[in-house]
C-alpha cells in the first residue's frame, strides 16, 4: 500500500513540500494549529533530512536517534514530514482527523510508523526523552534523543524538573529544540507567563544553550551536529511562517484555512520560497 | 512488606541487569542495600514525581523493567497523567510501587494516607493493580510481576505486617487466594487489612459461624469463578483499606455485573467523611468503619436476607 517515495535530502525542499501538505490537510480536516505547524516544520525538516539518524529503514534499530515532537498539536507538521520521507503512505494525510483513520489531530504513535511518543498534553516529551537518553547513557548505547518543544510548554514544571535531572546526570545525548515563536494558546508568551531571559534560564540549569533562527536550515543542522552536554537550542521562529496573513497571529493557532485561504497561502509560498 | 519486596527485587536484579529501581528520594533505610549492591541499576531522581514517571516510561521503552518506588499518593496521584499517557497508553512496562497503603502512615496525617489510589489507577487502560496481603504474598507477586511485561501498580503496606498465609501462597494472575475455608460465607480482603478480616472470622467462629477468608491481590482482573462458588455458600464481604468509591469492592461489583452474577455481597471500606482525624493505623481503620463489628453486622444483615 506504500507509495514509492524518494525521500527529500534537502531540508528546504522537504519543508516547502510539507508546508503545502500542512495547509491542505488542516483545511480539509477543518483542523486547528496550522500556524503552530508552519512554525516548527523547518526544525523537523532538518531533523528528518540527516541531522537525526532516523529513517524508515532504521526505525527498528536500537541505536537510531529518537525524535519526539512534544508539542503534539503540531501533528500536521510531523505527519507531513514523515509521509514525505516515506515512513507511511502519503495518502494518509488526506484522511487526517477523519473517522477510523490513522492520523488524529494530536500526535499519536499507535499504528503510525515513525512516531515515538503520543503527545498532546504539554510537558510530557522531555521527561520521556530524558528517560531514553539516561537509559542509553547508563548502558553505553548509541543514539541521541531530540525533543522538540514549544515555548509555551516551558510553563510546565516537568520542563524544569527534567532540565535539572539531565544536567545532574550529564546527558550529552539529549537535545531540546524549542520552537520559540513567542505565542501561546491565548496570547503572547511574555504577556502570559514571562519566559525571558529564556536562554539564561537554560544556561543556569547547566545546559549548553544556543539561540539561532529556527528557519535557517544550515544553522540548525550545524547546531544539531555537536554537543558537549545536555543541549538546548532556542530556535527563534515565526508562528505561521511562510504565509503572511497567518504570521504572528493568535487567531491562526485555532482557525482552519478555508479553500480561499489555501489558494492565497499557496500563492504566498510560491512568492516566499 | 516493603522489605520483602526490595529483597525479592534485589535478588532478581542481580540476575537481570535490565531491572532498574527508581525512587523519588524516598526509601531511607529501605533501598540502601539495593543502591549499594547495584548502583548502576538504581536512580534517585530527586523530588520530582512527574518528571520521574515520564522518565521511567521513556527508560522502560528501551527494554528495561523499571520499578518506581515512593509513598502512597506521590507516585500515583501526583503524576497521574504521566502514568496514563506515557506508561499506560504507550504500554511501557513500568511498575509503580507505593508504600503506605490506606492508613499505614497513621498519625503522619492525611497527605500520607492512600485512599483513592486503587480507584484512580485501576481506571487506566493496560494497568494491572496488585495488592498483596502479607510479606509471603508480596514475595510471590513480585516474582510474577518481574516476569510479566505489563504496566503494573503494586500497592504495599509499610513494615512489620504479619504473615497471615499459613502455608506458602501460590498466587496466580487474576486469582483469589483462600487462606482458610468456611461453610457459611466468605470474607474477601485486599492488602494488610487481612488481619481485620481474620479477626472478624474468628469472632464469627466464636458465634458458631464458619466463614472462609481469602486474599484478592489482583484488582484489575477479578476471579469470577471464585466469587460464583463463594456466593453459593453464603454472603460475601469485600474488605479494603481504601475509599468505597471506585475501590476493590466496586471492582468486584463491576465484574459481577459484567458476568451477570448476583448474590448477597457487602462492602467494607473507608468512610470518606473523616479525612482529617489523627491516629495510628488501627485507630483510623476502626474510626472509618473498617472494623470487626461492622464486618459482622454486614455479614449478619446479608445472611438474613
Amino acid at each position: 500500500m506504500s507509495d514509492a517515495v524518494t525521500p527529500f535530502t534537502k531540508a528546504a525542499d522537504l519543508a516547502l513540500a510539507a508546508r503545502h501538505e500542512i495547509i491542505s490537510m488542516t483545511s480539509t480536516a477543518k483542523a486547528s494549529h496550522v500556524a503552530s505547524a508552519l512554525s516548527v516544520v523547518d526544525i523537523l525538516s532538518v531533523l528528518y533530512t540527516g541531522a537525526a539518524n532516523i529513517s524508515p529503514a532504521n526505525m527498528g534499530a536500537d541505536d537510531r536517534d529518537i525524535v519526539i515532537l512534544s508539542k503534539g498539536h503540531s501533528a500536521s507538521a510531523l505527519y507531513s514530514v514523515l509521509a514525505l520521507q516515506g515512513f507511511f503512505p502519503k495518502d494518509w494525510l488526506t484522511h487526517y482527523c477523519t473517522n477510523d483513520a490513522p492520523l488524529g489531530g494530536h500526535v499519536t504513535s499507535k499504528g503510525v510508523p515513525g512516531v515515538e511518543l503520543s503527545t498532546g498534553s504539554l510537558g510530557h516529551g522531555l521527561p520521556y526523552g530524558l528517560g531514553i537518553a539516561m537509559s542509553r547513557k547508563k548502558s553505553g548505547a548509541k543514539g541521541r534523543v531530540f525533543v522538540v518543544m514549544s515555548d509555551g510548554e516551558c510553563d510546565e514544571g516537568t520542563t524544569w524538573e527534567s532540565a535539572m535531572i539531565a544536567n545532574h546526570h550529564e546527558l550529552d545525548n539529549l537535545v531540546v529544540i524549542i520552537d520559540r515563536n513567542k505565542i501561546q494558546s491565548l496570547t503572547f508568551t511574555e504577556d502570559t507567563l514571562r519566559l525571558e531571559p529564556f536562554a539564561d534560564k537554560w544556561i543556569a540549569f547547566g545546559w549548553q544553550t544556543q539561540t539561532i533562527s529556527g528557519h535557517d536550515y544550515s544553522l540548525l543542522a550545524e547546531s544539531l551536529s555537536t554537543q558537549t552536554g545536555p543541549k538546548c537550542i532556542i530556535a527563534d521562529t515565526t508562528k505561521g511562517k511562510g504565509v503572511g496573513f497567518m504570521e504572528n497571529s493568535v487567531l491562526w493557532h485555532y482557525k482552519p484555512p478555508t479553500a480561499d485561504d489555501v489558494t492565497k497561502a499557496f500563492e504566498q509560498l510560491s512568492e516566499n520560497y | 512488606m516493603r522489605d520483602t519486596f526490595v529483597a525479592t527485587l534485589l535478588e532478581a536484579a542481580k540476575k537481570d541487569r535490565n531491572i532498574i529501581l527508581m525512587t523519588g528520594d524516598l526509601g531511607y533505610g529501605v533501598l540502601d542495600t539495593f543502591q549499594r549492591e547495584l548502583p548502576d541499576q538504581f536512580i534517585n531522581s530527586g523530588v520530582n514525581e512527574q518528571a520521574m514517571m515520564g522518565m521511567a516510561a521513556g527508560y522502560a521503552s528501551t527494554g528495561k523493567r523499571v520499578f518506581v518506588y515512593s509513598i502512597g499518593n506521590f507516585p500515583t496521584l501526583r503524576c497521574l497523567e504521566q502514568i496514563r499517557n506515557d506508561v499506560c497508553l504507550m504500554n511501557n512496562p513500568v511498575v509503580i510501587v507505593s508504600v503506605g497503603a490506606g492508613y499505614a502512615y497513621g498519625s503522619q496525617g492525611y497527605t500520607h494516607h492512600a485512599l483513592e489510589d486503587i480507584a484512580v489507577l485501576r481506571a487506566l487502560p493496560n494497568m494491572e493493580v496488585i495488592v498483596p496481603a502479607d510479606p509471603a504474598e508480596t514475595a510471590e507477586l513480585t516474582t510474577l510481576i518481574i516476569a510479566s511485561k505489563k504496566p503494573t501498580y503494586l500497592r504495599l503496606g509499610k513494615s512489620g505486617e504479619p504473615t497471615i498465609h499459613t502455608t506458602r501462597p501460590k498466587p496466580a494472575p487474576g486469582k483469589i487466594n483462600e487462606i482458610s475455608p468456611g461453610t457459611s460465607g466468605t470474607l474477601i480482603f485486599a492488602g494488610s487489612v487481612g488481619t481485620v478480616a481474620i479477626a472478624a472470622a474468628n469472632a464469627l467462629a466464636a458465634q458458631g459461624i464458619s466463614v472462609a477468608v481469602a486474599s484478592m491481590p489482583y484488582i484489575s482482573t477479578i476471579d469470577i469463578d471464585y466469587l460464583e462458588k463463594a456466593l453459593r455458600i453464603g454472603p460475601v464481604i469485600v474488605i479494603e483499606e481504601h475509599s468505597y468509591r471506585g475501590g476493590v469492592g466496586a471492582a468486584v461489583l463491576e465484574a459481577m455485573n459484567a458476568a451477570n452474577l448476583h448474590g448477597a455481597i457487602g462492602l467494607i471500606a473507608a468512610d470518606q467523611n473523616n479525612l482529617s482525624q489523627i491516629g495510628d493505623q488501627s485507630f483510623l481503620r476502626t474510626a472509618n468503619g473498617i472494623n470487626v463489628d461492622n464486618i459482622i453486622a454486614k455479614f449478619n444483615a446479608l445472611k438474613v436476607m
